[in-house]
């Protein structure tokens, strides 16, 4: 386990790596890019409902701040350590990046099961990991939001110990919070939409101008469920929805919306009446014209890329493709719309529920969804530009793209002092 | 973001106007015959206007663009649409919310191109 956990960081290093060399960085400025400007690792202490003491591991690690201010989520997890929190901070800038957002990026966690604390514990520790990062959080430094294990009850403490703590409120220091403080319309399927807009500028420049397409999702939780929603108000046939539980499929043609009301009854997508039941490894090799994976990391491995059938994978989880996955993918002419673009609609509702918190004023949901189609459309199609004009694929097209502008704004910056 | 262009153009501009925009990146545009009167009051130059307001034929043309082109389709009119004396015309640029094209659903920039 440890070997593999080292792993995210070294892989994400290596991949970083052949970036640069692509761009033809200077040694310098790479040694620059490759390290978190800040590290912080904390102790948290609480007392626990037994009356007894239990000390927690956090951390909060700021990547490069050179865009702007640091922005990324905090993860409660027992498997979190800090190689990881390394590696997701940094991929925190290259997404803030390539969208085109005033962000650096950052990562937090604590290595804890939210699922064995009660709610009154999980307050403990979040104000008490809050008090200890507090002096390098802020809305003009370091911008934490929700993440797994985290919810916006969570970012309510967080605001509020903050708050405290400076004697004001100051509701831009989280995103991710409730609407009633002060969070953003449209934030809860922003992912999805996000992941929706790419598909369609997809079709777009595939020339396909037809919704009459069929749609497998892999995830039904929130970014799975809401793209499968979206995508079957626009008129595609979503033909398969695939969670832990099992894999439905019916070639007609499912109902979201119906399979989301039985599984909030039944708390599994088993025994769905109007499907048929598979292994929920097929998903992947099913007839379909769009494959959404939108559950967890290495899902689409060597072992089952080559029978994706798919000619569009939109990646609505982080990490769903493994390296030797994506050569296959490559080989086979698949068009990969990379994580890194294809489920940043996530951080620019962020964005937009920061920008609101600052400015006291807020959108409606129309303006917001809006907004966001516009910033997608624009990163979708400069890195599909980029793409073609240095005949990459669209994921190291985006890493070019991403890594360029942090790695020209920390050299127009310079070095301090 | 796109933009919609009302424009009211000399009817004899109209001919060698909707190459240039066609040219120009614009890929739909509808007119109608109008009639208006502006600072002149529909009175030629050198005319004394009175009372009485000229309403003067005119092409409307309703043009929706992306903001990317909007500068070269408005400098195409302009160039095209002028006549060197009053009454060559107007531009009006207005933000469009959005846009959907029926057959498809598509909306937004992909309705229009």
């Amino acid at each position: 386990m440890a070997a593999e956990k080292n792993n995210v960081w070294e892989m994400t290093l290596s991949r970083l790596d052949a970036t640069m060399d692509l761009l033809k960085i200077k040694p310098g400025m790479q040694k620059y890019l490759r390290q978190p400007r800040k590290t912080l690792e904390v102790s948290v202490p609480i007392k626990t409902d037994s009356g007894s003491i239990e000390i927690f591991k956090g951390y909060r690690v700021q990547h490069n701040t050179n865009r702007g201010p640091a922005k990324g989520g905090i993860r409660y997890h027992p498997d979190v350590n800090l190689d990881e929190i390394k590696a997701l901070a940094m991929l925190m800038t290259w997404k803030c990046s390539l969208v085109g957002l005033p962000f650096g990026g950052a990562k937090g966690g604590v290595i804890a099961d939210p699922t064995k604390l009660s709610a009154n514990e999980l307050e403990h520790i979040t104000r008490r990991y809050t008090f200890e990062i507090i002096d390098a959080i802020g809305p003009d430094k370091d911008i934490p939001a929700p993440d797994v294990g985290t919810n916006a009850q969570v970012m309510a403490w967080i605001l509020d110990t903050y708050s405290m703590d400076k004697g004001h409120s100051v509701p831009g220091v989280v995103t991710g919070k409730p609407i009633s403080l002060g969070g953003s319309q449209g934030r809860e399927d922003a992912t999805s939409r996000g992941c929706v807009y790419t598909i369609l500028s997809t079709l777009k420049v595939m020339g396909i101008d037809s919704t009459d397409l069929s749609v497998a999702v892999q995830g039904f939780g929130n970014v799975g469920g809401n793209a499968a929603k979206i995508l079957y108000d626009l008129g595609f046939k979503i033909i398969a929805i695939s969670d832990v539980s099992a894999c439905l499929y019916n070639k007609k043609g499912l109902n979201p919306f119906d399979i989301e009301d039985y599984f909030k009854k039944n708390k599994t997508l088993c025994g769905y009446s109007s499907a048929e039941e598979l292994p929920r490894e097929e998903i992947f090799g099913l007839e379909c014209d769009i494959l959404v994976p939108a559950a967890l990391e290495n899902q689409i491995t060597e072992k089952n890329a080559g029978g994706i059938k798919a000619k569009i994978v939109a990646e609505g989880a982080n990490a769903p493709t493994t390296p030797e996955a994506d050569k296959i993918l490559k080989q086979n002419s698949i068009f990969v719309i990379p994580d890194v673009l294809a489920n940043a609609g996530g951080v620019t509702v962020s964005y937009f529920e920061w920008v609101q918190g600052n400015l006291s004023y807020f959108w409606t949901k129309r303006e917001v969804n809006l907004k966001l189609r516009d910033i997608m459309e624009r990163a979708f199609y400069e890195t599909y530009k980029f793409s073609s004009e240095h005949k990459v694929d669209m994921r190291t097209a985006a890493s070019m793209l991403a890594v360029s502008r942090v790695a020209e704004a920390t050299s127009l910056r310079g070095i301090y002092p | 973001m796109l933009k919609k262009i009302e424009c009211f153009i000399q009817p004899l501009k109209l001919d060698s106007l909707k190459d240039a925009l066609i040219d120009a990146g614009v890929e739909g545009i509808t007119i109608s015959e109008v009639s208006g009167f502006g600072r002149q009051r529909g009175y030629a130059q050198g005319e004394k206007p009175n009372r009485n307001v000229k309403f003067l034929p005119k092409v409307k043309l309703e043009i929706v663009v992306d903001e990317e082109i909007l500068d070269d389709v408005t400098k195409t009119i302009v160039k095209l649409a002028a006549t060197g004396k009053f009454g060559s015309g107007k531009i009006f640029i207005l933000p469009v919310e959005d846009a959907i094209r029926i057959r498809t659903k598509e909306s937004g920039i992909s309705a229009i191109t």
